[in-house]
């Protein structure tokens, strides 16, 4: 080689090393541990959510506005058809909601009907998405057509299957995925309600069942992001703006213990009827688009002159919450919507029960109050507070999550003054609904889909069920160079050495070779063999979770190599953040208890 | 200076009129040398490390200046070793068939970052101005440690 062509080599080949170096630099400076980038994830699960959200939301508008050729609220809409419209759209949708279900199912028939929270709880974090895309279509219809059902479920519903989606394409781990569909779960209640704190504690509390800060940090950024996003592009402010609610007096107190008592007696109450509604429609043994037509029936034969009934009953909650409506006027519809709630819901009109639970509370609490008033005219309180205190009781109670509940109430309508006798209430309510029945809205069904499908339920206990398979790595001859490349392309600080047979090594730390970085001569000197650590620590596929936490301890690194005991051979990685979320999902109440 | 440096300006084993016709009897010639040290607790175990890891991947620095070097069980502190070969110098490779300065270092398994220091000191050392040539030329043993211990120290 000439002289002349050895200095441009040399040349070239110090360029190369000062760009690594500063590549290295670089990426080590902003460097994102696992955990940060589950936040990144969580946080793009928050936006897909909410758009998720918004067009369900738009959809829903439409098929309602095309079905009632009014562009008002529903109960506004229902008001103003005639007895025949009442009849003819709740029982329209009811129908095209159970054709969507029906030809859907030709197209889902190798998908469970798993939803986000049996995909989180005992799934594996895969929403299937064709079974939840006709299920959304279907609520569509059982929704815009004035249907006594919320639409916040399929909101979740929906950006829970975005989020899996995100999961499923960037490959995620099972832990990682469900988290990850946790957060988009997040997103959508947080979206639907303008409520990122509560969000966040629905799904921490209720789904995963634990507020450890390795799953409602991300949580808590997801429903963020989505009540960001939501605000950004729709005109959402707080949900229910309601009066000042003062406390004149402790003494006051005393009714809303009651109230509690009562909420926690009354909601049990309210989800029996709704499952013996269930029942009752089975029994019928209707073909699916009947069953749903008949449900759709009933509710219009209600709303004829109770158009207050379809809907979730926000608008009339709203009402309630502003002193609006008469106590005998709203002790009708109180009952009225009960029966129409049934009437959906046992006809297996797809649509959540959330917000009408609201409605149920807001109802018992204002005509409580009323009462309370009427009997103690002196103490000066009002029915509206009744109203907000016995919205958080009663979903206290029907979820068996108190803390989401206060929190809840809280965001929905901004008012501080309501929080002693809410707090004090939710746990009375929540404590006598546990006494009264052992299941909550939600454990039930998973409870009957866990024992349907036992093999469904995943419980990480052991190393290999957390494994990740082709970690990085190098043979023992990479030269220097080729290892600095292989740390600029793959995010890890650890390269694992693997010869030709599978067996592993060592590990060459990123730590140990970038201070000489800058050394030309060691770039074809040094290779692999000489710089790998022996003792680097491993982990057996077949340890235990507690075990491998162990091996964690006293660490920098954020994953150990999978090493088969018998053969040596590397079969995989183990990341602490999958490591912890697993842990903590461990730590999560078994089903027969929720 | 770090413990590299000292140890590369009053090495372990000093070999300078060293004859050899092949990179094995180099190495050979230059670890039996190296194995009088006390640091050395397994000499046969070094010497196949060595030959080893110089079987494995080239482990020439210069033209002429040869690096053997191993991660081993068989020291208990890095050691360093230095020849020069007598003209024309031996042959490690086919890029270096005239190797006329060799390195020899064994460093602890567990020690990564003093074997990294020991091969950068000895590559910087020869990147210094007049060392590499003032090795070659050197007519006695305290003039060749005494260039050692400047380069070390530069």
């Amino acid at each position: 080689m000439s002289p002349t062509a050895t200095a441009t080599t040399t040349e070239l080949l110090e360029r190369l090393q000062r760009l690594l170096r500063w590549r290295l630099w670089i990426r080590e400076k902003l460097q994102l541990t696992e955990w940060q980038i589950t936040l990144l994830w969580a946080a793009l699960a928050g936006f897909t959510g909410a758009l998720a959200s918004m067009i369900f939301s738009a959809l829903a508008e439409g098929v309602h506005e095309f079905m009632t050729n009014s562009t008002s609220g529903v109960v506004e809409s229902m008001r103003h058809l005639p007895w025949w419209g009442c009849l003819l759209v709740p029982t329209l949708g009811g129908a095209a909601a159970g054709l969507v279900l029906l030809y859907g199912s030709r197209l889902t028939r190798s998908q469970s009907s798993t939803d986000y929270m049996e995909a989180i709880v005992i799934g594996n974090g895969r929403v299937p998405v064709r079974a939840s895309l006709v299920k959304s279509t279907a609520a569509l219809f059982s929704i815009g057509s004035g249907g006594s059902i919320g639409r916040e479920g399929p909101m979740v519903q929906l950006s829970a299957v975005a989020a899996s989606l995100l999961g499923r394409w960037r490959q995620f781990t099972g832990p990682q995925l469900r988290l990850l569909v946790a957060c988009g779960a997040s997103a959508g209640i947080a979206s639907a309600y303008n409520a990122p704190i509560a969000g966040s504690f629905f799904v921490a509390e209720i789904i995963l069942g634990s507020i450890a800060m390795e799953s409602l940090g991300p949580l808590a950024v997801s429903a963020v992001v989505a009540t960001l996003t939501i605000r950004v592009l729709t005109a959402a402010q707080v949900m229910y703006r309601v009066p000042v609610f003062q406390l004149n007096s402790p003494w006051e107190m005393g009714p809303y213990v009651i109230l509690g008592l009562l909420a926690g007696g009354m909601a049990p109450l309210f989800l029996r009827s709704l499952k013996q509604s269930e029942e009752f429609f089975i029994a019928l043994r209707l073909p699916l688009v009947a069953r749903l037509a008949l449900g759709g029936l009933l509710v219009g034969v209600i709303a004829i002159n109770v158009p207050q009934v379809c809907g979730n009953g926000y608008t009339v909650v709203v009402d309630i919450l502003n002193g609006r409506l008469v106590w005998t006027v709203l002790l009708g519809i109180f009952a009225c919507k009960w029966l129409a709630t049934m009437s959906s819901f046992g006809s297996g009109a797809p649509g959540g029960v959330f917000t009408p639970t609201l409605f149920m509370g807001a109802s018992a609490g204002y005509l409580f109050g009323t009462g309370v008033h009427a009997l103690w005219p002196a103490s000066g309180v009002d029915p509206g507070a009744f109203a907000l205190v016995g919205m958080g009781a009663f979903l206290s109670a029907a979820s068996r999550a108190p803390v989401m509940a206060v929190i809840m109430l809280f965001e929905m309508t901004l008012s501080y003054d309501i929080i002693l006798p809410l707090m004090l209430c939710n746990v009375i309510a929540y404590y006598t609904a546990k006494g009264v029945a052992g299941e909550s809205l939600y454990s039930a069904s998973l409870r009957r889909k866990a024992a349907a499908e036992p093999a469904a339920a995943f419980a990480a206990t052991r190393v290999s069920d957390l494994m990740r398979l082709d970690p990085p790595t190098i043979p023992p001859a990479a030269r220097f160079a080729e290892i600095a490349e292989r740390f600029l392309s793959v995010r890890v600080n650890n390269l694992y050495v693997r010869d030709d047979e599978g067996r592993f090594l060592g590990a060459v730390s990123l730590h140990d070779i970038k201070p000489y970085l800058g050394q030309l001569d060691l770039a074809e000197l040094v290779i692999a063999r000489d710089i790998l650590r022996e003792d680097f620590p491993k982990i057996g596929p077949d340890q235990s979770l507690s075990e491998a936490l162990g091996a964690f301890l006293g660490l920098t690194a954020e994953r150990l190599p999978v090493v088969a005991p018998d053969t040596g051979r590397l079969l995989g990685s183990l990341s602490k953040s999958d490591l912890l979320l697993a842990l903590v999902e461990k730590r999560r109440p078994t089903l027969a208890g929720a | 200076m770090d413990l590299p440096s000292q140890l590369l300006a009053q090495p372990d084993a000093l070999l300078l009129d060293l004859t050899a016709t092949s990179r094995e009897g180099a190495i050979s010639a230059l670890h039996a040398q190296l194995a009088k040290s006390p640091a050395v607790k397994d000499a046969p175990l070094l010497l196949r490390d060595l030959l080893e890891r110089a079987m494995l991947a080239p482990v020439c620095i210069a033209v002429d200046v040869a690096l053997p070097h191993a991660r081993t069980d068989a020291v208990a502190r890095v050691v360093v070793g230095v020849a020069r070969v007598t003209p024309p110098g031996v042959g490690f490779d086919g890029e270096h068939p005239a190797v006329r300065l060799i390195f020899m270092v064994g460093t602890p398994k567990q020690q990564v970052e003093e074997y990294l220091l020991a091969v950068a000191a000895i590559t910087r050392l020869l990147k210094t101005e007049g060392v590499r040539t003032g090795l070659l030329a050197a007519r006695t043993a305290a003039e060749f440690t005494a260039l050692l211990a400047r380069g070390a120290a530069s």
